[in-house]
């Protein structure tokens, strides 16, 4: 609870640099620089097979739980940075 | 009408001259011509099949406005539900119901109950697995909200039968090619000669790669038995180098075409016979069909069993190529098929070598490094031994070739009766052709993208060697392994 409050007070900027240090240290590509329009297309290593690991990486890191339809329906990293916030 | 016929050639030219020099700037009645094309395309085989494509057709373009102006998610849901149970449902029925009503009978009948039943008549559609692909992807993704329905028609409709792509693929996904419909397409040269130069290449691997290996394999499959091992083990490679060669011609040719018509179709090969290891190997062949199921069945799967880490994306995997398999066809054989491939990721998902980068380094001859080129060797021959279960048409039958290849024989000179030791040398050199020229430009799109060869007089002077062998080896007109699934 206090973790969610510690999102809440985060910023989109710090949510979206935690999200990016996550993708740099899971995908160990310390060249990776995520924007909100950012999708899968721009990330080499960023797949269908590594998308839900990064995901699960994210619901470790924020202490949160995403459901199936918000993990389907990202288009790109700004979608997911708004499901964290939301949290 | 197959792409490597005199009938597609007519059919082609007279579409190409409406298409640009009579309904050019019109991009409405160039869409129009398209569908009419595409619809005559289709049927021109059986064209009562025609009437189960237009009635899917209008069925889900009603479902996909539907779902857009269904206001609760649950509406939605239930829209979306119900084209799956129909397009899932049509699949079953068309290709799975004899299969099913065998396989039932037999499993009675081994528990010792006698059954009496029969298997129906049912004409296959031509395409249905393709086409069915297409629209449902339209259908989840509209559910999802990834994009708004089409409101209009004739560009949804087109998209569903687009003529290229119907029979077999690549399964263009609808925000890949919708769009492109509503833009205006004009004549482009460049854009023209590239599409040409890609069905050179197509032709070229289907018509002399894959035709001149078929006659080998053909004779070797069916009469397996008459051969010693060292033969069915090289008919085993030969396999691969022939499907291969044709279900990638043929996309390159469906690519190609759609560029002639202005359209970018997307990607179904990217030089797997490279791939580094199993993983490498299925992100490189049919890719448009593995992204379908990696998409649609992977990730649901693996979203909801990710709690349990690697056991979760195991079995999500192995469950999505059991599918892979069997889309394919009825027969045990394709569940196999699927099953050896998903047992094959379980090291690469333990090791966490999925999701390394596959880079292959090049050494000072521009040739792989040995280590790149054992792991291509390894994967080379696990395709290959999937590839038999593949073409067997029984386990029976696949366990019998197995038995042979393993038997003292294997180690005899390999020797296929009937067919000429020119052949057999023939198949080896164009193979190796389409090697060293998808190895000398794996970085391009296809094999014989050689623009970048700055002297002309050797860019023609291979254009113009395998037109000659095209023509010389194209004296029939025959049809693609994929067009049967």
């Amino acid at each position: 609870m206090l973790y969610n409050q510690e999102i809440m007070n985060f910023g989109r900027a710090e949510i979206l640099a935690k999200v990016q240090e996550i993708f740099r240290d899971y995908l160990d590509d310390e060249g990776i620089v995520l924007l909100d329009s950012t999708t899968a297309n721009d990330v080499e290593g960023w797949d269908s097979l590594t998308h839900i690991q990064l995901v699960v990486a994210a619901e470790k890191a924020f202490k949160i739980k995403f459901t199936s339809k918000e993990i389907m329906s990202w288009k790109n990293v700004g979608e997911m940075v708004d499901s964290i916030q939301s949290k | 009408m197959v792409f490597n016929s005199f009938t597609f050639l007519i059919f082609i030219a007279v579409v190409f001259c409406v298409y640009y020099f009579v309904l050019n700037e019109n991009t409405k009645w160039q869409n129009v011509f398209l569908l009419i094309a595409s619809y005559f395309f289709y049927g021109w085989v059986n064209w009562k099949i025609l009437s189960l494509l237009i009635a899917t057709t209008v069925f889900y373009y009603i479902l996909g406005i539907a779902i857009e102006n269904a206001k609760e998610d649950k509406k939605k849901s239930l829209f979306c539900t119900l084209g799956i149970i129909f397009g899932v449902g049509s699949l079953i029925y068309f290709k799975y119901t004899n299969f099913l009503i065998t396989s039932i009978a037999s499993l009675f009948e081994s528990l010792g109950l006698h059954t009496d039943w029969h298997t129906f008549k049912i004409i296959l559609p031509l395409g249905i697995s393709f086409y069915t692909f297409r629209i449902l992807s339209y259908l989840i993704d509209l559910k999802l909200g990834k994009y708004e329905a089409t409101k209009d028609f004739l560009a949804f409709a087109t998209y569903v039968a687009f003529f290229p792509c119907i029979l077999s693929g690549p399964i263009d996904r609808p925000d890949a090619l919708i769009p492109q419909l509503k833009t205006k397409r004009l004549f482009n040269s460049d854009c023209v000669l590239d599409g040409l130069r890609q069905i050179l290449w197509g032709l070229f691997k289907k018509m002399v790669v894959a035709d001149n290996i078929a006659s080998v394999t053909n004779e070797i499959w069916s009469n397996y038995n008459l051969f010693s091992g060292s033969t069915l083990l090289i008919g085993a490679f030969l396999y691969l180098f022939q499907i291969y060669a044709d279900f990638s011609g043929y996309s390159d040719m469906a690519i190609g075409v759609g560029k002639l018509l202005g359209f970018r179709i997307t990607i179904n090969f990217k030089y797997p016979l490279f791939a580094l290891n199993i993983a490498d190997f299925w992100r490189r062949w049919h890719i448009s069909l593995t992204s379908w199921l990696t998409d649609y069945v992977f990730m649901p799967l693996n979203i909801k069993f990710r709690n349990l880490n690697n056991l979760g994306i195991i079995f999500s995997i192995i469950i999505t190529f059991i599918l892979i398999g069997l889309w394919h066809g009825a027969n045990w054989t394709f569940a196999l098929f699927g099953l050896y491939h998903g047992l094959l990721y379980v090291p690469l998902i333990v090791s966490g070598m999925m999701i390394k980068k596959n880079r292959i380094h090049i050494n000072i001859l521009g040739l792989p490094v040995i280590k790149d080129f054992g792991k291509m060797l390894l994967t080379f021959l696990l395709v290959t031994f999937g590839l038999i279960i593949f073409r067997a048409d029984s386990i029976i039958q696949f366990y019998g070739y197995i038995v042979h290849i393993c038997s003292p024989s294997i180690l005899s000179v390999p020797k296929v009766l009937g067919i000429t030791n020119v052949t057999m040398l023939l198949s080896v050199v164009f193979i190796l052709i389409m090697l060293i020229l998808e190895w000398k430009n794996r970085d391009k799109e296809y094999g014989l993208d050689i623009s970048s060869i700055k002297y002309s007089l050797l860019r023609y002077c291979i254009y113009f060697c395998l037109f000659i062998l095209v023509y010389y080896f194209g004296a029939d007109a025959s049809s693609f392994i994929y067009f049967k699934f």
